[in-house]
């Protein structure tokens, strides 16, 4: 009840300065553009860490000085950082989709999603901009430290977990918020296969209300939020991982 | 070779070594005994850090036999091997190479957990016991790099004795120290070798190699050119290049001192 008013008392407000939102206050329309602020931040949070994760994975097989590891990761890593991720994307959800369809006897038998392959596209492309500056941070990590780390008696594995990583991530962490940023921002292409985030829902929207600066006013808005979340949690990780009288 | 021969801890034979078409070490023989603190002298390039690397498995010859503690080094296959080795022998470097995101604690007690085993208070109640010994007990929350070179080298020294090793290699860990800071290391690695701690130390320090070592070594060009007590190599030298080596720098040492006061 509360809800309903707050909803009137906002619709009836911006329509005095000229704003059209009166589809909040209907149930499909309203519904529709709930849940794209919904799936959007659903791909956010999922995609942060899968994305994370793969770019560590990634920058291990990189920096692992085995051919059979690094070099079909470097020529994903070529692939994926050189052609757009919306191409992307179409390949993988009409070609590999396709291929996965036939695999197992028709569409209706694919688990897969064109949500799950936002996700897959999307995480593995920010995964391998994450792999090259973890990459770079771990080569910075100056061979001395490395051959006293060996000397000690730690194993390549070991090095790199307690060693190379924790060092790497502290001088990566820049790019790597840059890296998420772009994540946040590129989860729109999930458009393009009618995964229903926020702005395939404004679309939905304003294609009936013809409200597209309305809606892109709190698109760019609730963008912005979300960014301005992740650029200061990076700077908080970065504070706390600073490690005194150390320049990183 | 020798009456003490049983005793020996570490053992080259006709050691040779190249890296490509460099050849480092042409031959080196070199017998440590348990306890004993020998040091390495010699030129720049002349092949002493990489007889230490040797000795620890960090880099492997081509030719010649390495026994350390009933090893053989040379014959080393699989890194898990190496590995097994390099915790029981300690090496210490001359850029003291601490892991700078750890404090000095963790540092030392890194190693002793993750490789060894030992729970963590353990590992802490040695790291303790350890910084007692090289005087820094106070510094244990601190970074490395909120420390001067000395301390980041016994600090350094710490982290090795954690593990417990059979024998420390030391790779003149004073020669990036300012004069006023070498002594407090010196004075640390003179009560190690004192505890009869095997120890062998390249080292450009001579007045210290003199007092400390029961062998020293002089290597030139990848040969071992002369051997022999402090004595014997520091105040009457049979070898011309070693007596114009040794009054080199002596000569060196002595301005140095100079301008330390
Ligand atoms: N990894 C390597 N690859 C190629 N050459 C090397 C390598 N390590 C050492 N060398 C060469 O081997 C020779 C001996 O090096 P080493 O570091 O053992 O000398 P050193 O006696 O310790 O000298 P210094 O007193 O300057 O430390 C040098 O000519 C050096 O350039
Ligand atoms: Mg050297």
């Amino acid at each position: 009840m509360q809800d309903m008013n707050l909803t009137d008392l906002f619709v009836s407000l911006t329509d005095k300065v000229g704003l059209n939102y009166q589809f909040l206050a209907t149930g499909y329309e309203a519904q529709i553009w709930r849940d794209g602020f919904v799936t959007t931040l659903y791909l956010v949070v999922l995609l942060i860490p899968v994305s994370l994760i793969f770019g560590l994975l990634f920058a291990a097989c990189l920096t692992s000085g085995r051919l059979w590891l690094s070099a079909p990761v470097r020529a994903f890593v070529e692939i994926t950082r050189n052609t757009p991720t919306l191409v992307q994307l179409m390949f993988s959800f009409l070609v590999l989709n396709t291929f996965v369809s036939n695999l197992v006897g028709g569409a209706q038998n694919n688990p897969l999603t064109p949500f799950f392959w936002v996700v897959a596209v999307v995480g593995l492309h920010i995964a391998a901009l994450h792999a090259e500056a973890i990459r770079a941070g771990i080569e910075a990590v100056p061979a001395s430290t490395v051959e006293a780390a060996r000397g000690i008696g730690f194993n390549q594995l070991q090095i790199l977990r307690y060693v190379e990583v924790p060092l790497a991530f502290r001088a990566s962490l820049p790019a790597i918020v840059n890296n998420l940023i772009n994540l946040v921002k590129l989860t729109t292409v999930g458009n393009a296969i009618a995964v229903s985030e926020i702005t395939y829902a404004s679309i939905m929207v304003w294609t009936q209300r013809d409200n597209v600066v309305e809606l892109m006013i709190v698109i760019l808005a609730f963008f912005s939020l979300i960014n301005l979340i992740v650029a200061r949690v990076g700077l908080w990780v970065e504070r706390k991982l600073a490690v005194p009288g150390y320049g990183l | 070779m020798n009456t003490f021969a049983n005793n020996a801890i570490v053992r080259l034979e006709d050691v040779h070594l190249s890296f490509g078409q460099t050849e480092v070490l042409k031959g080196i023989d070199l017998t440590v005994n348990k306890g004993d603190a020998v040091s390495i002298i010699g030129p720049s390039g002349s092949g002493k850090s990489t007889i230490l690397r040797c000795i620890n498995a960090l880099v492997a010859p081509q030719s010649g036999r390495i026994t350390v503690g009933g090893t053989r080094v040379d014959q080393l296959t699989k890194e898990s091997e190496r590995i097994a080795l390099r915790k029981r022998v300690g090496i210490v470097f001359q850029q003291y190479n601490l892991f700078p995101h750890l404090t000095v604690l963790d540092n030392i007690v890194l190693a002793p957990t993750r490789i060894l085993g030992v729970d963590r208070r353990e590992a802490e109640k040695l790291a303790r016991h350890l910084l007692e010994k090289v005087r820094l007990v106070e510094k244990a929350n601190a970074y490395p790099g909120q420390l001067s070179g000395g301390q980041q080298q016994r600090v350094a020294i710490a982290r090795a004795l954690a593990m417990k090793p059979e024998l420390v290699l030391f790779d003149e860990v004073t020669s990036a120290l300012d004069p006023e800071t070498v002594g407090e290391v010196l004075w640390v690695i003179r009560d190690l070798v004192r505890d009869g701690m095997t120890s062998i130390l390249v080292t450009h320090e001579m007045r210290f190699a003199e007092e400390i070592s029961d062998t020293v070594v002089f290597t030139e060009n990848g040969r071992v050119v002369d051997r022999g007590s402090p004595e014997q190599i520091f105040r009457n030298p049979d070898n011309p290049r070693v007596r114009q080596f040794v009054s080199g720098l002596s000569g060196h040492n002595a301005m140095r001192d100079g301008e330390g006061i």
